[in-house]
């Protein structure tokens, strides 16, 4: 058993010497501690007593701080007990320059880390430190592996039954140009590699991008037919892509998520500044300070042209352009514990996107056929017959995928958009998929115009949770980002309110939890990368604070949690009743014109019978 | 035409993000911005590093508690 002396060369704090001994003895060594106020001398009349392995001192006040080191440093010295003893310094004093300069032999700064400690005492390269690529000992988890997605609830469960039975009857014999180029693409890939193994000509491969090509918009056909890129765009030069390896492909120490004692929640937090390499850079950073898993974001246009581009391709606009080459560029940096969600659910190309998403190694989708088909979306029956084909390539490529609600932020009801994100759950398990529902935490229009949330913001969030707890046994995931509707362009405001949502989901026991940045509501032009920092830092911080205390809920959210389920029953009753899904998205019985939404436009009468 | 600059209370901060391979050159970068920036006496008041870059926030006093307040003139002259 190793001995390890720890004193503090304070007049008055001695708490992390406490802790330490605490520390050290629970992992089995002899922890011997001296009182606040220990002279240098006295260190060490007592190093030479009992002659330990190390010596561990701290110092809190800036005061003298040097001239007291420094003297038990050449005390130490002198005495020759350097010889069998090592000497480490730490406190709010104590700089890493500092104690290098003074000649200790180890310098812990900042948040005390247990394991650094330990590896000093037993003279080990830190474990924190280097790590090989591919090593990394955290590990990819699957969100929905612990669920069974039983259904508590027995009269909910019938009405989304029947609601089943009506979308997939409804969509038999029809397809799009959508799902065509996403059988074709599919076939594409196959070929490139029967091509590169020399099985096919490379006049098959032609072909099948010919066939592509003719079920594209003109902008689109025009980058493959004559290589006119779309106002905007441009290629990623070789250099700058060959430059990327010198920054990112290098050893580096092992990140730390920002749980504190549980494992769960994972974080999640979005990227798309239209260019892959700032893409790239940003997730870099976010993964540094702990993020679990990003979001691809595309640009609008991405979404409402038929046919996707190919190549590395950057812009200055929001949204990173979603291509086969700029998603693996992209996934090839991340590191290898990090979840990977490419999003597909609003546009022409969504069976597609989830072809590409599979190709460079996505790890979940997001579909959302109700909320993908409002607003400045798709229309209803283009996505409708979309959405089904991507929840079956979801199937059959065993990625689970996210069901954001934020519909929500429109003025739809929480309930009305519950009753969507509970179709599209029970959509996906008819057909063999994972999936998770994303209630919104937010300041929620609906209920704050209804007045239910004058006095705080945590009963109806903490409701809209608690619901999914007695209808099915599913992951929950609350997003999109949490906080929505309550930030500003203040940093510290915007990174406060999203670390309250997080650790609010956080006490309710989710499974993941979507953040922003604190540049969430600064609209002028992208966010930067100090503001995901900032947020990070918050959440961890709150976690921290939080630890392991669990919400329960008060007698006001027991009642709007009532009142949601009741009115969740209510709504799929109507739509079951209706008897078809699109239509009753026409018609708004999942959110009307009234509650802030409308069908949307994009590929009107595109779906061929 | 008192300046912008004048009208500072006490301290200006440099919220930012900085591309570096290591702490120290970190730090160097940070006081090198406050010089390139024309910053009287930066200091650094936060900075952190990991693997890609730092995370800092950089300060240079205008007023010192005890100085002649340049916005405290200019706010006579109205």
């Amino acid at each position: 058993m190793k001995t390890v002396l720890l004193a503090p060369l304070d007049p008055v704090h001695d708490n992390a010497i406490k802790l330490i001994k605490r520390k050290l003895t629970e992992a089995g060594y002899e922890a011997v501690s001296m009182p606040p106020g220990t002279s240098p001398e006295e260190v060490i009349q007592k190093a030479l007593e009992i002659k330990p392995s190390v010596i561990l001192v701290s110092r809190t006040l800036g005061y003298k701080v040097a001239e007291i080191l420094s003297q038990l440093v050449d005390l130490a010295d002198a005495a020759g007990i350097r010889d069998y003893t090592r000497i480490g310094v730490g406190g709010m004093a104590i700089t890493k320059e500092a104690g290098a300069e003074l000649g200790f032999d180890g310098c812990f700064v900042g948040e005390l880390k247990m394991n650094e400690l330990i590896d000093f005492i037993e003279d080990r390269v830190t474990s924190g430190e280097i790590l090989r690529s591919g090593e990394s000992v955290r590990k990819k988890p699957d969100i929905t592996a612990p669920y069974s997605y039983k259904f508590y609830d027995p009269v909910i469960e019938g009405y989304l039954n029947q609601i089943v039975e009506q979308v997939l009857s409804w969509v038999q014999n029809k397809t799009t140009k959508g799902i065509e180029r996403a059988k074709i693409r599919s076939e594409i890939l196959e070929c490139e590699n029967e091509f590169i193994e020399g099985n096919v000509s490379s006049t098959t491969r032609d072909e099948l991008l010919k066939r592509y090509i003719a079920d594209c918009d003109p902008e689109i056909q025009a980058f493959y037919q004559s290589k006119q890129l779309p106002t905007g765009v441009r290629w990623l030069e070789k250099t700058e892509i060959d430059r990327m390896a010198n920054l990112f492909d290098t050893p580096h120490a092992e990140f730390v998520g920002l749980q504190h004692t549980n494992s769960k929640p994972l974080f999640f937090s979005q990227y798309g500044t239209g260019c892959p390499i700032m893409d790239i850079y940003h997730i870099k950073v976010a993964e540094a300070w702990g993020i679990d898993g990003v979001f691809h974001f595309d640009p609008s246009w991405n979404a409402q042209k038929e046919g996707l581009l190919q190549g590395c391709l950057t812009h200055e606009h929001d949204g990173t352009i979603i291509t086969l080459e700029n998603l693996k560029l992209i996934r090839h940096y991340m590191e290898p514990y990090t979840l990977w969600n490419v999003r597909g659910h609003r546009g022409l190309n969504t069976p597609e996107t989830q072809i590409l998403g599979h190709a460079a190694g996505a790890d979940l989708f997001k579909i959302n056929i109700p909320y993908g088909s409002t607003g400045g979306g798709t229309d209803p029956k283009r996505l409708m017959v979309d959405g089904i084909y991507s929840l079956m390539l979801a199937a059959q490529f065993g990625i689970p995928y996210d069901i954001p609600g934020n519909d929500e932020l429109s003025g739809v009801p929480p309930y009305k958009t519950f009753a969507g994100l509970l179709i599209m759950m029970a959509l996906g398990l008819k057909l063999g998929a994972r999936p998770i529902p994303k209630p919104l935490l937010c300041y929620s229009p609906y209920m704050t115009i209804h007045g239910k949330m004058d006095d705080n913001m945590i009963e109806m969030n903490l409701a809209k949770l608690a619901v999914w707890r007695d209808i099915v046994d599913t992951p929950i995931w609350p997003g999109e980002p949490v906080g929505f509707m309550t930030h500003t362009p203040d940093r510290v405001q915007s990174a406060l309110q999203t670390s309250l949502h997080a650790t609010l989901a956080s006490t309710m026991g989710v499974d993941a939890v979507t953040i922003a940045s604190s540049d969430e509501a600064y609209s002028k032009g992208p966010i930067s990368v100090q503001a995901r920092v900032d947020t990070l830092r918050a959440v961890k911080d709150q976690l921290r604070f939080q630890g392991s205390v669990k919400a329960s809920l008060t007698t006001t959210a027991e009642t709007l949690k009532e009142e949601i389920h009741e009115k969740i029953t209510e709504t799929l009753a109507v739509v079951a009743q209706r008897g078809d899904l699109t239509a009753s998205i026409y018609e708004g019985l999942l959110g009307s014109q009234e509650d802030g939404l409308y069908p949307g436009r994009v590929g009107s009468g595109t779906v061929i019978e | 035409m008192t300046k912008a600059i004048d009208h500072i209370v006490d301290a200006i901060d440099i919220e930012t993000f900085l591309f570096c391979k290591s702490e120290d050159e970190a730090k160097q970068l940070a006081e090198s911005l406050c010089i390139e920036l024309g910053l009287p006496h930066g200091d650094i008041v936060f900075l952190e590093f990991k693997a890609w870059g730092a995370r800092v926030r950089l300060r240079s006093y205008i007023h010192h508690p005890g100085d002649h307040y340049r916005w405290m003139e200019s706010a006579g002259e109205a």
